[in-house]
């Protein structure tokens, strides 16, 4: 138990060092920031839109698509890579088993394309 | 080694394989013309499974070491899943293709949650619990807003995701929390941790977390509130769907993970669960008493229904397996009956939910308004109907496990229960002539309505056998 | 044979009351009727080729449940074939006598249809009462009770739009219950005690009961004394015996056929039929018997007291009945079964015949049922006058004192006297002679009242006054043969010496040489002894009693027979107990004994005549000297009054409590607030909940699950 803990200390590290800086960036802006506030400033900012209007407006689902649609191939990275590097180690069973998993994403990849998923028009 | 694996899980590969070969054929040829042949392709293909599954060898194989276990207990439940899952298909088809809602993925969307269903009976692991449990919720958060176009329908769809993946969240944590606490996912082994010392804090918050996300997918009460929205706003046939097969899988992964992995510690969970059971029992008494519409009661009705079905769980006896397996079993025969007569309550071509509308209805259909008597009536549990022997064989397992509190209040809620079930028999028997209903006879569904209020009559004098296969079942589960 | 005379009128009753629409009114009466005559003709083939000796016909195996194991058999031995004439006689007279009383009855509109019930539920009264009294055992027994209770009280509510029709309907039904009661407790004891409810397995373990104590109630008790005393409470309820007799001159609501048959010659008759069918019982049960004999001698004269002042006919005659079912029990009592069912028998045909004629009498006088308004119907209605007389002189017992030359009654009733006499009840002997002159003078009132003096009360209504039609009269001329005869004829079989009454009943006798011994102490030890038995002689010339002559009874005879009964319990019909003589003493009786009812019934005619023929206006002026005597026997010494403040109030208030407070306020109540308040206050609450915001459902989870382990942490299984 002691040795399955402790080989957890690194995230705990981690974690202390994420909240640690967090706390010291936002800190230090409210220390540092010069404050000039004027109308542009501080209205709401829109990834590609004009801020002209409500913050809750309706949202193009097609961003929406193209982030879910990143976010699997990130994923998918995510997963090979522990499986590249430890290639040299891993059975057959383990190369067939991402085999496996590549031609189920890559279904899900044809599928997506053939339905027009990546056209954004 | 790895051949005897597959081998094992063979069915499941068989529908995976067929789900994405079917999804790349359609998107590539005719897309949503392919609709009703792949509906009734599915269908059959899972009613070859089931049988497969059903004459398979017997005996309990553990496939990937320890990750997967293809017992009794697996196989029971996966023939019903199967099953109703087909058949809600079958009648779901005239109703999609009218709508023009029988998109092609409906269908296999539908086969994929069912891979994730048999994974998730077949767990023997927490990883492979949670794969298989993610596999079958992200097919249904997709089917619950399959109607794009409806408010309600995507409304219902983002409910379910949002609320699924804060239960997800909690099973995960408690997951990791047990994993923790006993160094394994695998049941085996966590079980063996309980064995040689007393549950500790850890590992008992761990469960706690657990049986909350399970509770959420068999919606038990205080994790209930998203099934009333849900039910209200998907498409009905996808109601019908949620009502049946998830809830058997949901069921008999928590049977599971609760006799596998912590069938030493019986009496930590059984008091949580029978607290769950009289919660869920009293509030879809009660609630459902409010609604007026069709969907929204039988959601309430579902969720007293599980408070019963989990009495038999919460005894954490042998005998209340299988009393919980014989409960839903019947459970779910009887919902894919009144699923098949909600389908065919229509007015002007549109569905109709309100249970006004049934007024007057025995005297324009009698047959159906019979064969819905038969099933209400067995739904409320009213003796000479098989829902009456199911609720009778989880009382009886949880007064013999000493919980007799309990029997007796579920008898309480079955009392205050039937109150809006004989509410719609008397709205078709003796309510005012009003607005009249279509008369959709379409035959596959009053065939499955039919079908279905025979059982309950019929099913009285052996239960079809369904009796000692779920005492064998039961058996291998809890030894 | 006994089968089919059992059925026919059940399937008379079925195709006459479910079946009449099909086959036609008049068809489906005649079938009731004719079936019925059917049966009495086998009844009387059976009575008279019965040999004596006990048969069981098994129908069909019944109840079988743990060890109570019945079937429904048929007890064919003399007291049945007695009961099987007396019901199936009469029942099939009043059937026919009927089809003249019931046409145009004006309580039933014209064209409304009535006749197939009543005559449905006639029939189904007389299967009810032959399973009764053919049963052997006492489950059997039990329905036919019931049914014989059914049938009475659909019957005597039959004018079911007459609201007092109705109430005497329901109070015939409810105070026959608290009898009921006390007959199932009877049963329930029995089988506790022998484990078995058929009569030959009672008869034979009641030696062996009146050993047993049993535990009832508060103290302890002989089993044979408690049990027989439990079914002659049942026995009071459907004989109408004091305490339980108010429902009877109620049920006089009925139409007359009803009462004739119902409540004077069959069914009231019931009581005492089962206690002479239990004799081996009670033969056991002195304590129970003593009781019988002063319950039955008190009820003869209160009934008598009541009925000479009662103005309705049928009243009069109800009363009647009431005080002559206390003769037999009296005669029951002290252990002369025999004389109970002599009387039973005789009784049928002339209180019968009474009750047919005083149906003709109000047949005549469009249902005016007031004696005041009758008078001077002699010459209007000469054949039901005629009749009418033959039942008094019967009831009163007009015979030739101290031979067997008689009508019916005087044989029977001065059996009974005398056999209350021999019993040593002096009690018994002196309220039944009292009794008998007031039947005497009650009975010639009201012919005097009815046919002599002159017409009173409606005009109109004496002038159109009618002899009845010859359905009508015929039954009363059949009775009529009856009341004349039946005593005569069958005296020596009832009550004559006891070789006689053996084989009669079949009852295995001995000569009295095998018991001389016991015979003769046991007479010794007799507290009651008369000086006139004179033991001694008889006992030592007992052997020459063969040769004999049967021609009399009378008491210088006495020496010469010398028959003792020796069966055993369940042995023949009726069973004596060895040391019981009450046969041979009553014969032995004195003559002022024998002559004694004779002088009271002339004692009765000539206050009667004095009253209501030479000095008309004596009654009145009596009534008035006498007010308060008068006022108390007119209110039937106000057991009415007493019942309704005693029992009947109490229960409506205590029954309107449980209703009010009991039933509406916490029953309904609790379930009304729970169904209406409770239960909805909870849905509006959870559908408050049910917000439709997502938050508000995650908030759930997330604090259900705080909960839990908050539970679970604290109470729970934490370790």
């Amino acid at each position: 138990m002691e040795d399955m803990l402790r080989e957890y200390l690194p995230i705990l590290v981690f974690l202390a060092v994420a909240v640690g800086l967090g706390l010291v960036l936002i800190l230090a802006a409210v220390v540092l920031a010069v404050r000039n506030p004027d109308p542009e400033k501080v209205s709401a900012y829109e990834c590609g839109f004009n801020a002209f209007d409500d913050a809750r407006m309706k949202f193009d689902v097609r961003f929406y698509l193209v982030s879910i649609l990143f976010i699997i191939f990130d994923l998918e990275i995510a997963f090979l890579f522990p499986w590249a590097v430890g290639f040299k180690d891993i059975s057959d069973v383990g190369f067939w088993s991402m085999m496996v998993f590549l031609a189920v994403l890559t279904i899900g990849f044809a599928y997506e394309w053939k339905k027009g998923a990546l056209e954004w028009e | 080694m790895i051949q005897a694996d597959l081998s094992i899980i063979l069915p499941e590969i068989v529908l995976a394989v067929y789900a994405m070969l079917a999804l790349l054929a359609a998107v590539y040829t005719s897309k949503d013309k392919l609709g009703p042949l792949l509906v009734w392709s599915t269908g059959g293909l899972m009613v070859v499974l089931a049988a497969w599954i059903a004459t398979k060898a017997s005996g309990t194989h553990v496939a990937f070491g320890g990750m997967f276990v293809d017992d009794g207990f697996a196989r029971f439940a996966k023939v019903a899943i199967l099953l109703s899952a087909a058949a809600v298909l079958v009648m779901s088809q005239d109703y999609m293709s009218r709508r023009g809602l029988l998109r092609f993925e409906y269908p296999l969307l539908v086969a994929l949650a069912a891979v994730g269903m048999m994974m998730m009976v077949s767990a023997g692991d927490l990883m492979a619990l949670y794969m298989g449990l993610e596999l079958q919720s992200l097919a249904l958060y997709v089917v619950a807003a399959l109607r794009r176009d409806s408010v309600k329908s995507t409304e219902a769809g983002l409910k379910y995701f949002v609320l699924g993946a804060l239960s997800s969240g909690l099973l995960l944590y408690g997951a990791s929390l047990v994993y923790g606490f006993s160094g394994t996912t695998l049941f085996s082994g966590i079980i063996e941790t309980a064995k040689h010392g007393e549950v500790t804090i850890g590992l008992l918050f761990g469960l706690i977390f657990l049986i909350s996300g399970l509770a959420f997918k068999v919606s038990a009460v205080p994790f209930h509130m998203w099934t009333p929205d849900v039910y209200e706003g998907s498409p009905t046939p996808v109601t019908a769907f949620f009502a049946t097969a998830p809830k058997m899988a949901a069921m008999g992964l928590f049977a599971r993970v609760m006799h596998d992995a912590f069938g030493l510690a019986v009496q930590d969970w059984s008091q949580v669960i029978a607290l769950l059971a009289l919660l869920s029992m009293f509030l879809g008494a009660v609630a459902a008493i409010g609604q007026r519409d069709i969907k929204r009661l039988m959601a309430f009705s579902s969720i007293a229904h599980m408070g019963y079905a989990m009495m038999g769980l919460a005894a954490g006896t042998q005998f209340g397996v299988q009393a919980l397996l014989v409960y839903m079993a019947i459970y779910v025969t009887m919902n894919v009956g009144t699923f098949a007569f909600i389908l065919m309550m229509e007015k002007d071509g549109k569905p109709v939910t309100d249970i006004t509308m049934l007024n007057g209805y025995a005297r324009r259909e009698p047959a159906k308004a019979l064969a819905m008597l038969v099933l209400l009536f067995s739904l409320a549990g009213v003796p000479p109907m098989l829902g009456f022997f199911g609720k009778l064989y989880v009382l009886r397992a949880a007064y013999d496990a000493g919980l007799a509190w309990l029997a007796i209040a579920g008898v309480i809620a079955s009392v205050i229960g039937a109150f809006y079930y004989l509410r719609i028999v008397y709205y078709m028997y003796f309510g005012d002539e009003g607005e009249e209903l279509d008369s959709n006879n379409q035959p596959i569904l009053w065939g499955f309505l039919m079908a279905s209020a025979a059982v309950m009559l019929l099913g009285i004098i052996n239960m079809f056998g369904v009796e000692g296969a779920a005492a064998a079942a039961a058996a291998t589960l809890v030894n | 044979m006994e089968t089919t005379l059992l059925f026919a009128p059940l399937v008379g009753a079925l195709i006459c009351g479910f079946g009449w629409k099909f086959i036609g009114e008049k068809a489906a009466l005649w079938t009731a009727t004719g079936l019925l005559f059917l049966s009495a003709l086998l009844s009387w083939i059976v009575f008279l080729t019965f040999d004596g000796h006990t048969e069981t016909i098994e129908i069909l195996r019944w109840i079988e449940s743990g060890s109570l194991s019945t079937s429904w058999a048929i007890r064919l031995d003399r007291l049945t074939a007695i009961m099987l004439i007396v019901i199936t006689t009469v029942s099939s007279l009043v059937h026919l006598y009927s089809f003249g009383y019931m046409a145009d009855d004006p309580q039933w509109r014209p064209g409304e249809s009535y006749k197939p019930r009543f005559f449905a539920y006639l029939s189904f009264f007389t299967f009810a009462m032959l399973m009764l009294v053919t049963s052997d055992n006492l489950v059997q027994m039990f329905f036919g009770w019931e049914g014989v209770g059914v049938a009475s009280y659909l019957l005597i509510g039959f004018y079911y739009r007459k609201p007092s029709a109705n109430a005497a309907a329901m109070k015939a039904f409810i105070v026959n219950r608290v009898g009921d009661f006390g007959f199932a407790l009877g049963i329930f004891g029995l089988f506790f005690l022998v484990d078995s409810i058929n009569l030959s397995d009672i008869f034979e373990a009641a030696p062996v009961l009146a050993e047993t104590q049993v535990t009832f109630l508060w103290t302890e008790w002989n089993a044979a004394n408690l049990i027989a005393f439990l079914l002659f409470v049942g026995a009071m309820g459907k004989s109408a015996q004091l305490i339980l007799h108010t429902w009877l001159p109620d049920a006089m609501e009925g139409p007359t056929p009803v009462s004739a048959l119902i409540h004077a010659a069959t069914m009231v008759t019931a009581g005492v039929f089962l206690v002479c069918r239990m004799s081996p019982l009670m033969e056991f049960a002195p304590g129970a018997t003593s009781f019988i004999t002063v319950l039955g001698a008190m009820t003869a004269f209160f009934a008598a007291t009541v009925g000479l002042v009662q103005n309705d006919i049928k009243r009069v005659i109800a009363y009647s009945t009431c005080s002559q079912l206390g003769y037999m029990f009296v005669a029951a009592g002290v252990g002369m079964y025999s004389a109970a069912m002599f009387h039973l028998f005789t009784h049928a045909f002339f209180k019968a015949m009474l009750f047919l004629g005083a149906g003709s009498v109000i047949h005549a006088m469009h249902h005016e049922q007031d004696m005041r308004n009758y008078g001077a119907l002699r010459k209007k209605i000469p054949y039901t006058y005629w009749a009418m007389m033959i039942g008094t002189l019967a009831i009163t017992g007009v015979g030739i004192p101290l031979t067997t030359i008689g009508f019916a009654g005087f044989l029977s009733k001065d059996a009974i006297i005398e056999s209350a006499y021999a019993g040593g009840s002096m009690f018994g002997f002196w309220a039944l002679v009292i009794a008998a002159g007031m039947t005497s003078f009650y009975s010639w009132r009201l012919i005097f009242l009815t046919f002599f003096g002159e017409a009173r009360g409606d005009k109109h209504t004496h002038d159109h006054a009618h002899e009845s039609p010859m359905v009508m009269l015929v039954p009363l001329g059949v009775l009529a043969l009856g009341a004349v005869f039946a005593g005569m004829l069958w005296y020596n079989q009832f009550f004559g010496h006891a070789d006689k009454v053996g084989k009669f009943y079949g009852i295995p006798v001995a000569e009295a040489a095998a018991h001389g011994e016991a015979h003769s102490d046991d007479h010794a030890s007799d507290s009651h002894a008369d000086d006139s038995h004179a033991e001694d002689s008889h006992a030592d010339d007992s052997h020459a009693t063969d040769s004999h002559g049967e021609d009399s009874h009378a008491k210088d005879s006495y020496g010469e027979h010398h028959y003792a009964f020796v069966g055993k319990p369940g042995e023949g019909a009726l069973y004596f107990a060895p040391d019981n003589h009450v046969l041979d003493d009553a014969h032995a009786a004195p003559k002022w004994v024998k002559v004694s009812p004779f002088v009271a019934m002339v004692f009765g005619l000539l206050m009667a005549l004095w009253f209501y023929i030479w000095n008309p206006s004596l009654p009145k002026r009596t009534a008035d000297t006498f007010q308060p005597l008068y006022q108390f026997l007119l209110n039937k010494w106000y057991f009415d009054e007493i019942y309704d403040a005693v029992f009947v109030r109490p229960a409506i208030g205590l029954g309107r409590f449980l209703w009010k407070r009991g039933d509406g306020n916490t029953i309904d109540g609790f379930l009304n607030g729970v169904a209406m308040g409770v239960v909805p206050f909870f849905t509006r609450l959870a559908g408050k909940a049910q917000s439709g915001f997502i938050f508000t459902y995650a908030f759930w989870m997330v604090l259900g699950i705080a909960a839990l382990v908050t539970w679970m942490s604290i109470g729970g299984g934490a370790h």
